[in-house]
């Protein structure tokens, strides 16, 4: 039976994509469920507010710039509830998809090039870490080497890399990944007018760059982190060896158990391997320019990682010297660069490795293959191996929201500070696990939080230097003293979060008292609004980030219905 | 030649077999075994660990 010629076509792309799919789903499981799934620093709330610090001239870091703002003004249309499970599905789905258009068009090599990036440790521990955003922009990675490729082709600016580069860069990190992978790519490549690419990265990346100069006076942080959060060994696996396959993670409580095991050896002898096998393919397949444009990227993203494992006093003094340079911090963040090599890699060795095979055989082969990553990372499977549960808030947050509500229309003034002045909890009604406290942006107010970090025990202090005041004013001797030194900081408002331990007492008038929060009003204060300046600089930049995101996104579409409709008329 | 083909696609299939009973182990052992850490205590301290080195 003949075969039409398109049919070869679209089972290489289809077949690949429904693979994504399954293992998306296979790795969410329970996290597409009804509730919030809250778990480290991901926090979201039914609707999310545009505060100060989500705007960027609040006093702390714009540590959530601007994937807060993004969230506040998509959850206007959209449920948070809801749109958490888009956003965690479509960063997989992306990714996924993505990364197989940019492997050669073979069934085997997109199945196994698109295995290799979805599921490795760096895509479970990141999810269990709630790094959405760096996930989002992991997802964005592949597509903005398919775009330059387009553009070195058809040698005119691809739209798509318009609103690619600003949904990509959610936080500065992942800002960073994609600029460094633009920019090296269309160097290599030699496009057309490849300063172009500098210009969309600066503006992509505008909110979080303008807010981050606006406080480069405590942009530095403490250099005893940069060992904390060094690369790290997984097990006996050391971590240099441990990022080859993406993995290498500071924190040790999100490591899947597999990677610390003899597994973490079988994993770096056949990733690698496979790796090896696949070099002379991507060569041809992508070509030498681009094939060495994403291998130095790659080097570089594991070069960073590894510094910081053998040199993190370096990397320390990088952090407390350089204003931002604790960016680099949590060094294995850069692996999303290695990433997309690392999965063309093993997938073209894989496809070389099938190909050498008898015809009968090569159909169990491409199955074995494809399945290698997932038997060489078990128990991550249904929401990072049952560590991601949906949950329900508590319904005194509701209540207590509007009770805040209340009290800010009966012109209580100033910020809230939650208490216990500390940043991560761990409520019941969680499960027991561990998270960003959650209470500030479910209430939808300022809330000057304590940003000191405790790793391992060890204390790291945090930049924010209102924060700092705030935590001295809560040391006065009695509840009188503490409320006046509060209000002398500009805080209005405490919430007492009842459950999550020892809180210094406060005196205010109680305007909510239920099972979970209570909530007090201070009286009157003078609010600390932030210098008339800072709103002047970060609308410029909000305006260069709407304006080259959502002009893309139009000016794209635009493009799309003109060319469909020529084709039509033709 | 043929006895070639025939060795590969039975070593081929019980490869595939042996990985795919590892996935599946895998993922069973993950979903029923108990938790790592019990419950966190009521008392503890109120600086909870980001997370742990080791």
């Amino acid at each position: 039976m003949a075969t039409h010629p398109h049919a070869g076509a679209r089972s290489r792309t289809l077949l690949p994509d429904l693979w994504v799919v399954l293992l998306s789903v296979l790795l969410l499981g329970p996290v597409l469920s009804p509730g919030f799934v809250l778990t480290y620093d991901m926090v979201w709330v039914p609707d999310l507010a545009l505060t100060r610090d989500a705007l960027g001239v609040g006093s702390a870091l714009p540590r959530a710039v601007p994937s807060d703002a993004v969230v506040a003004v998509l959850d206007e249309v959209v449920p948070g509830a809801l749109l958490q499970k888009v956003v965690l599905l479509g960063c997989l789905l992306g990714a996924g998809t993505g990364v197989a258009r940019l492997a050669r068009p073979s069934v085997v090599v997109r199945l196994v090039t698109a295995s290799v990036y979805l599921w490795n440790p760096f895509v479970v521990e990141r999810l269990t870490m709630g790094h959405w955003p760096v996930l989002v922009g992991y997802a964005v990675a592949p597509w903005v080497v398919l775009a330059l490729r387009s553009w070195r082709r058809d040698g005119r600016l691809p739209l798509r890399l318009l609103w690619l580069l600003p949904l990509g860069s959610l936080s500065a990190s992942t800002g960073v990944v994609l600029a460094v992978l633009a920019v090296v790519l269309a160097l290599v490549l030699r496009v057309r007018r490849a300063a172009y690419v500098v210009v969309v990265v600066v503006l992509a990346n505008a909110p979080w760059l303008a807010s981050g100069l606006l406080h480069v006076g405590v942009a530095t942080s403490d250099a005893g982190g940069a060992a904390q959060f060094a690369l790290h060994d997984e097990g006996a696996v050391p971590g240099p060896l441990a990022a080859l396959t993406l993995g290498g993670i500071w924190n040790a409580e999100v490591v899947p158990d597999a990677r610390t095991g003899a597994l973490g050896w079988l994993a770096l002898v056949v990733l690698v391997g496979l790796a090896a096998l696949g070099v002379a393919g991507l060569r041809r397949h992508l070509g030498g320019r681009a094939a060495a444009g994403l291998a130095a990227c790659a080097v570089l993203g594991w070069a960073v990682a590894v510094l910081s494992w053998a040199a993190p006093g370096a990397v320390g003094w990088l952090a407390a010297t350089v204003p931002g340079g604790g960016l680099v911090r949590d060094t294995t963040r850069l692996l999303a660069l290695t990433a997309p090599v690392l999965a063309l890699l093993v997938g073209e060795g894989a496809g070389r490795l099938v190909q050498v095979l008898p015809r009968p055989a090569r159909p169990g082969a491409g199955v074995v293959v494809a399945l290698l990553p997932i038997a060489l990372l078990p128990g991550v499977a249904w929401g990072a191996g049952g560590r991601l549960v949906p949950t329900d808030y508590p319904p005194d947050h509701a209540v207590a929201r509007e009770a805040v509500r209340d009290a800010v229309a009966s012109r209580q003034d100033g910020d809230a500070v939650l208490l216990p002045f500390s940043s991560y909890r761990q409520p019941a009604w969680n499960g027991d696990r561990k998270v960003l406290d959650p209470t500030g942006r479910y209430l939808g107010i300022d809330v000057v939080a304590d940003d000191a970090l405790s790793v391992d025990g060890v204390e790291l202090p945090g930049e924010d230097p209102r924060a700092a005041r705030v935590g001295r004013a809560l040391e006065e001797a009695d509840p009188r003293g503490r409320a006046i030194a509060l209000r002398e900081e500009g805080v209005g408002l405490v919430v007492v979060e009842r459950g999550a331990g020892a809180a210094p007492v406060v005196t205010g008038r109680v305007v909510h008292h239920g099972p979970e929060l209570q909530v007090l009003a201070l009286g009157p204060v003078t609010p600390a609004p932030p210098p008339r300046g800072w709103w002047a600089v970060m609308a410029v930049a909000w305006a260069a980030y709407v304006v080259v995101g959502l002009g893309g996104a139009v000016a794209g579409l635009v493009q799309t219905w003109r060319r469909r409709r020529a084709r039509v008329d033709a | 030649m043929v006895g070639s083909s025939l060795v590969t696609t039975v070593v081929s299939v019980l490869a595939g077999g042996a990985v795919a009973a590892v996935s599946v182990v895998g993922l069973v052992s993950s979903q029923t075994s108990p938790p790592a850490k019990s419950p966190v205590d009521v008392t503890a301290p109120v600086a909870i660990d980001y997370g742990s080195n080791t």
